[in-house]
């Protein structure tokens, strides 16, 4: 974990203006649409909201676009399989239904038709008739990862134009129905400068929270290695300082330990930006957010039936 | 002053215009008042319209939709004075498929033919704009505004007579979604400045051009009843069906709406959105004359 890191994001937290901690909308379907098998459990959003989605009774599935081949310390192959593997396990973790992988070549995504991948999305949208979809934010700027921005932008149209019927018609052949997707949770690096500005924030429980990290160690192919347990111990002794919580214990659970603890960290020091015990952030586009000049009509004008 | 207003009506007479819009609806909801009052001062405008809007419509094929608003389109256009409409038919939805420098060339091929004084464009930068055909319509455009003045791009066009032009001023629309819209990025001479217009006098055939809209107008209306209806709710205004009348009364509300969320903090009552570049932008003030005077 590098102190840069956590430096950058305590500033920024402590900058910025609380946000609206809201209610999640009515529904019970989410996707989450991402290209790297841990891009649903990030310290910068999507575990604790997902962990809160299924608490509040939501079913989800989460769909891995890239093949990770390139993440981690071993051989394409090998790391494509433990990072699918190391996925399911920590979707199963927040309580996912299971996970989709489209296994598209990892930081080499540019060559893909973005049709082809958006009409990937169009299908699973189809299919699960999602009320939320969750994913990188398509408008958020100095995202250098190449996966991260393709994903998104299939995303951007992906969850409009599944409501039309003329777009890719022959689903019909499979009993898919056109489906728009009402409401987006997008996340990006908020220390990554103004391009992506959080509008909402989602309070989470201690046990989402809990949920959250233990997902994220879960992906031991690429967090929580001996190596940088052994390494940050060996900082604090270094700097006379001791953490007797790891007394005891081997690297790698050190390592574990450690992770945990910094997902804690960040989603108090979240929460306390915002009015919470624990939070992530994200902006959110809500129903009828594509209409600009007709959404507080519709809101005043629309009744219960 | 007499003469002065005389010189600014000659000026205006005179101006030609080219509108650049991804679909038939974007640049009639964003810009439409702003363009009906150009031509209601005697400027000439062009439309290039780059896409079909094959795909929005109810119940219709593709191709029939695209046939029936390639008509309303046109309709459309003549309500806001526009004089001539071109349709470049690519299909919607599909403009992340289709290569950028192709599009570029196409738009700045009618940058050349009409030598437009100014040119609307679709703002590329607008943040949250879900349909992306206008991201990339816009961004062609903007970079054909810039080709269009260099005679070593498509020199085949100086064979045939088409000389190099520059397009002195130019305006980014777009739906009013982007939170950050009103927010300048930087000084004038090198970044688009936000600026609002006044549109009270021309709202009334912005609404007429919305209107004429009728088979995206239908599938937007429908597309918010079934959104309703799924979750238990519904418009009274639906409640005798999607009659043509109740699509015409959601469009008004629609176009009432965008020209007050436009005006806010504004001393106008109905308004538009654009980022402006003037003729000074890109060019210091030091270097145009600007500054002496
Ligand atoms: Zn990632």
């Amino acid at each position: 974990m590098k102190r840069w890191l956590f430096l950058a994001v305590a500033s920024f937290l402590q900058a910025a203006e609380p946000l609206p901690l809201v209610e999640l909308p009515k529904g019970q379907t989410f996707l989450v649409f991402q290209p790297h098998h841990d891009d649903h459990t990030t310290d910068y959003g999507m575990g604790g909201l997902i962990a809160r989605l299924v608490d509040e009774g939501w079913k989800g599935w989460f769909l891995r676009a890239s093949n990770d081949e390139k993440d981690g310390a071993a051989s394409y192959g090998v790391n494509d399989q433990v990072n699918l593997r190391e996925s399911q396990a920590a979707g199963k973790v927040l309580g996912m239904e299971g996970v989709y992988s489209m296994s598209w070549r990892n930081d080499y995504m540019d060559s893909i038709p973005l049709l082809e991948l958006r009409e990937q999305l169009i299908v699973l949208i189809r299919k699960h008739r999602p009320d939320v979809v969750l994913g990188h934010d398509p408008w958020a700027h100095y995202d250098r990862n190449p996966d991260h921005r393709k994903v998104a932008r299939a995303l951007a149209e992906a969850t409009w134009m599944s409501g039309l019927a003329n777009v890719h018609p022959e689903h019909v052949a499979l009993g898919l129905r056109p489906h728009r997707v009402p409401v987006l949770f997008l996340k990006a690096r908020w220390d990554y400068g103004r391009g992506h500005e959080a509008n909402v924030a989602v309070s989470l429980t201690a046990e989402q929270v809990r949920r959250k990290a233990i997902a994220y160690q879960t992906h031991r192919n690429v967090y929580a290695s001996p190596a940088m347990g052994a390494s940050i111990c060996k900082q604090l002794e270094a700097e006379g300082l001791t953490a007797t919580e790891l007394d005891g214990l081997s690297d790698g659970d050190a390592a574990v330990r450690i992770e945990e603890w910094y997902m804690d960290w960040i989603s108090r020091k979240v929460g306390a930006a915002n009015g919470a015990k624990y939070a992530e952030i994200y902006y959110r586009v809500a129903e009828f957010d594509h209409l600009p000049g007709l959404k507080s009509y519709l809101e005043k004008s629309q009744l219960k039936k | 002053m007499k003469i002065f207003l005389l010189f600014a009506t000659v000026c205006l007479w005179n101006q030609s215009v080219l509108v650049v819009t991804a679909d038939a609806s974007d640049y009639v909801l964003c810009a439409g008042g702003t363009l009906a009052k150009l031509a209601s001062g005697g400027a000439q405008i062009t439309l290039v319209r780059v896409t079909n809007d094959d795909k929005d419509s109810v119940n219709l094929l593709p191709e029939e939709t695209a046939n029936r608003v390639r008509q309303e389109s046109e309709a459309a256009a003549k309500e806001l004075g526009i004089a001539k409409v071109i349709h470049l038919g690519y299909r919607a939805g599909e403009l992340g498929g289709v290569s950028p420098t192709e599009l570029r060339d196409r738009i700045m091929f009618y940058v050349r033919l009409t030598k437009p004084d100014v040119m609307f464009i679709p703002n590329p930068y607008a943040e949250y704009v879900e349909v992306l055909d206008r991201h990339y319509t816009g961004m062609a455009a903007e970079e054909a505004r810039r080709t269009a003045t260099m005679p070593n791009h498509q020199p085949a066009h100086a064979i045939a007579g088409l000389s190099p032009h520059i397009v002195k001023e130019l305006y980014y629309y777009s739906a009013p979604v982007d939170p950050r819209r009103r927010e300048p990025e930087g000084p004038a001479q090198f970044v688009p400045q936000p600026v609002v217009r006044d549109i009270a006098g021309t709202f009334t055939r912005k609404l007429r051009a919305a209107q004429a809209l009728t088979t995206i107008n239908q599938a937007m209306a429908a597309a918010i009843h079934r959104r309703l209806e799924d979750t238990g709710r519904r418009l009274p205004l639906f409640d005798r069906g999607l009659t043509e009348s109740a699509v015409a009364k959601l469009v008004e509300e629609n176009v009432r709406g965008l020209a007050a969320l436009c005006a806010k903090d504004t001393q106008f009552r109905q308004a538009e959105e654009f980022h402006h570049a003037g003729p000074d932008y890109q060019v210091p003030l030091r270097y145009s004359g600007a500054a002496k005077r």
